[in-house]
């Protein structure tokens, strides 16, 4: 497979990040390819939250945390460096989180809340149709067209985490990042969230944690293997999860160990 | 089995220590309750004496034409002085002055009140009920024992006399003191008033509300969402719960020596009284602030960051509103807590006796309690009275704080 440099969302080298004297991640160089999925599995504890959030800068705020490394966006800007603010960062890279975490206001107001801190809408009627773009393309518009004034928490929590996938759209991101997205859901939930996935693909760059195999497998292009902290394979989901290089990869998707 | 019986007779008579202890402090405070209302109740009643009452332009000066001003200038004290005399005939001069202490001091501004009121009944006459002195007051109440003897009575035998005579032409009734929600302080129980103590008090709250409530906020979300954890952070943590530790008279001190006295702000007013009582408060309001921002889960401030959002965007907008509820019910609390402190209060001066309602946080004032203590400094029994009186009005302002802190953070607690 040819990959050309534009064709990579996000470019990282040598990514290394500690918390305080503890390493978390060893040496990872890996790129995500455009309008793809890409699953990143591995043993609970080998970092895979870890490198995610690094991506869009969320390990900011944890003071312990040292990240070394490079950060390509799109080939070219550097994720830390001076040129680009995190928040416009985070507005182009989105982010979706394992426990639902709906702000406790409105449904309306959940989607409304980055498009207004961001300015994507001038008019009210602007703002009405980003929101109810958002919610429809995370298929959950149906289901609340009636109660957009309803609190959000309110909501099921498969509900609750297309609602998150909604607020993480409307504020037109290229990428989003998904940490074990159903992990919390029961499994009528977490299918629909995987379909929601496959059509999100189309727009979106999705890089996705989970702990499934088979859900790597059903919705992913592209998959990485992590092992404590060390990258040990990544390549397309069918050959990884067929005929893996390495042993070590072949032992966890048989379930050998993990 | 026998272990299990053990264990399960251990658990009953823990039962009945609890129960007993609940029931002893539950004693107390009916005790308390009792006392106080008994001995309180009377406050809100006041004896009167029914008189013919004749607005005689001669001896007031003024006639039907005459001016609000002049009303309100003229004088009522030989008007008050002819009521007694026309309802009283044929007394000596001795006789008239014991008949005239049966009466309010206070009754010709009762007069000029109603005047001001009716200035079309100059020249007529009217019958009124003219408030009673206070000790014939604490005497129909029964407050004052009848049957020992006239030296050691405040009422004299004539006194009781003419009061029987009184009371047979059915002249003598209660009515509602309205007296005492209405008025300031005033040298005689009869005419005394808490309202004056309360507008001191909620001077000073709403002062120390706005003085301690934002800078409470301010600090504690800077603490908590802004600054990094660290050796200073400690420090500060130690002092801010050591200032809740201390004694209120400190911060009296505290105030006297700074704002009266370095500052140059005045003696007796709300104004200071309520910087003090925000001192004190302070210190409360931090603690509870922090305890509610520490409260609000790491996952909301996260989404928030995640769509872009910047730090204080993320706290302004998510973590300050979900925290308010509990930053309110302890800022709540912390002012029920100054509402009743005293001594502070006297430190800085407002425990003087003043009869004016104040206007404004810079007019001189007593407090809720400060007043309660005032009174229960004074040896007479009408006094008594209005001292359990204020202390049952003090105890309903704090059992409707505490209420509305409570309400606030059923209504308004974020369910997760
Ligand atoms: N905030 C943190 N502070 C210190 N150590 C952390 C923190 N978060 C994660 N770690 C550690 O980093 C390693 C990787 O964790 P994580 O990225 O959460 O793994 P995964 O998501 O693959 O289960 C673990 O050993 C974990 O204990
Ligand atoms: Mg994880």
């Amino acid at each position: 497979m040819v990959e050309q440099v534009n064709s990579f969302a996000i470019k990282t080298k040598n990514v290394s990040v500690h918390y305080g004297n503890k390493m978390a991640i060893d040496d990872v160089t890996i790129n995500f390819t455009k309008n793809d999925v890409t699953s990143l599995i591995g043993p609970s504890g080998c970092g895979k939250s870890t490198f995610l959030r690094c991506l869009n800068r969320m390990n900011d705020v944890i003071d312990s945390c040292k990240v070394q490394g490079e950060f390509l966006l799109n080939g070219v800007t550097d994720i830390y460096g001076d040129s680009i603010q995190v928040e416009t960062l985070r507005e182009k890279i989105g982010m979706v989180f394992q426990k639902p975490n709906p702000f406790p206001k409105s449904i309306f107001e959940n989607v409304a809340y980055g498009p207004k801190i961001h300015g994507l809408a001038s008019t009210q009627s602007e703002l009405n149709d980003i929101v109810m773009e958002s919610l429809n393309r995370a298929g959950l518009y149906d289901e609340v067209k009636d109660r957009m004034d309803d609190i959000a928490t309110g909501l099921s929590g498969g509900q609750q985490q297309r609602l998150c996938i909604a607020r993480a759209i409307a504020i037109r991101p290229e990428i989003i990042l998904m940490d074990e997205p159903c992990s919390a859901l029961d499994p009528i939930a977490t299918a629909r969230i995987e379909e929601l996935i496959n059509e999100l693909r189309e727009n979106y760059t999705i890089i996705i944690v989970t702990h499934s195999m088979s859900q790597a497998s059903r919705i992913s292009q592209r998959t990485a293997f992590f092992h404590l902290g060390k990258l040990i394979e990544h390549g397309d989901t069918s050959k990884i999860f067929t005929k893996p290089d390495k042993e070590q990869t072949n032992d966890y998707i048989t379930g050998r160990f993990g | 089995m026998n272990s299990l019986n053990k264990r399960l007779s251990a658990e009953k008579r823990f039962q009945a220590y609890g129960l007993f202890a609940v029931a002893l402090s539950m004693f107390f405070v009916l005790i308390l309750m009792w006392k106080i209302f008994s001995t309180g109740s009377g406050a809100f009643v006041r004896t009167t004496i029914e008189a013919n009452v004749f607005f005689n332009p001669d001896f007031i000066q003024v006639n039907q034409n005459s001016l609000e001003k002049e009303l309100y200038r003229a004088s009522y004290v030989a008007l008050a002085d002819e009521v007694v005399r026309q309802n009283h005939p044929k007394l000596n001069e001795e006789q008239f002055i014991k008949v005239r202490e049966m009466y309010t001091r206070k009754f010709d501004y009762q007069l000029r009140d109603y005047l001001l009121d009716n200035p079309d009944k100059i020249g007529q006459s009217i019958i009124m009920k003219i408030t009673a002195s206070s000790d014939l007051d604490q005497i129909v109440k029964g407050n004052y024992p009848r049957d020992v003897p006239e030296a050691q009575r405040k009422i004299n035998d004539y006194q009781l006399s003419v009061l029987d005579k009184l009371t047979s032409e059915g002249k003598v009734s209660s009515v509602f003191n309205f007296w005492f929600f209405t008025k300031g302080d005033s040298r005689d129980p009869e005419t005394a008033g808490i309202w004056g103590a309360v507008m001191g008090s909620l001077y000073a709250l709403i002062i120390c509300f706005s003085f301690a409530f934002p800078i409470g906020l301010l600090a504690s979300v800077y603490l908590e969402e802004f600054v990094k954890p660290g050796k200073v952070t400690d420090i500060i943590e130690v002092n801010i719960n050591n200032l809740a530790a201390v004694p209120s008279i400190v911060f009296g001190l505290l105030g006297l020596g700074m704002l009266i006295g370095v500052i140059g702000l005045p003696y007796q007013v709300p104004l200071v009284g309520g910087l003090v009582l925000g001192f004190m408060t302070l210190p409360t309001i931090i603690i509870a602030s922090r305890a509610s921002l520490r409260s609000v889960p790491p996952s909301i401030r996260e989404g928030a960051l995640a769509v872009g959002a910047t730090k204080m965007q993320t706290v302004f907008h998510h973590v300050i509103p979900l925290s308010l509820p509990g930053t309110l019910t302890g800022t709540i609390i912390g002012m029920a807590q100054a509402l009743g402190e005293t001594a502070p209060l006297l430190m800085i001066g407002m425990v003087a006796f003043v009869m004016e309602i104040p206007g404004g946080p810079l007019d001189p004032a007593t407090g809720l309690p400060s007043q309660i203590y005032l009174w229960s400094e004074s040896a007479e029994r009408g006094f008594l009275e209005k001292t359990s009186a204020g202390i049952m009005l003090l105890l309903l302002f704090l059992i409707i704080m505490n209420t509305a802190a409570v309400l606030i953070r059923r209504r308004l607690e974020v369910k997760w």
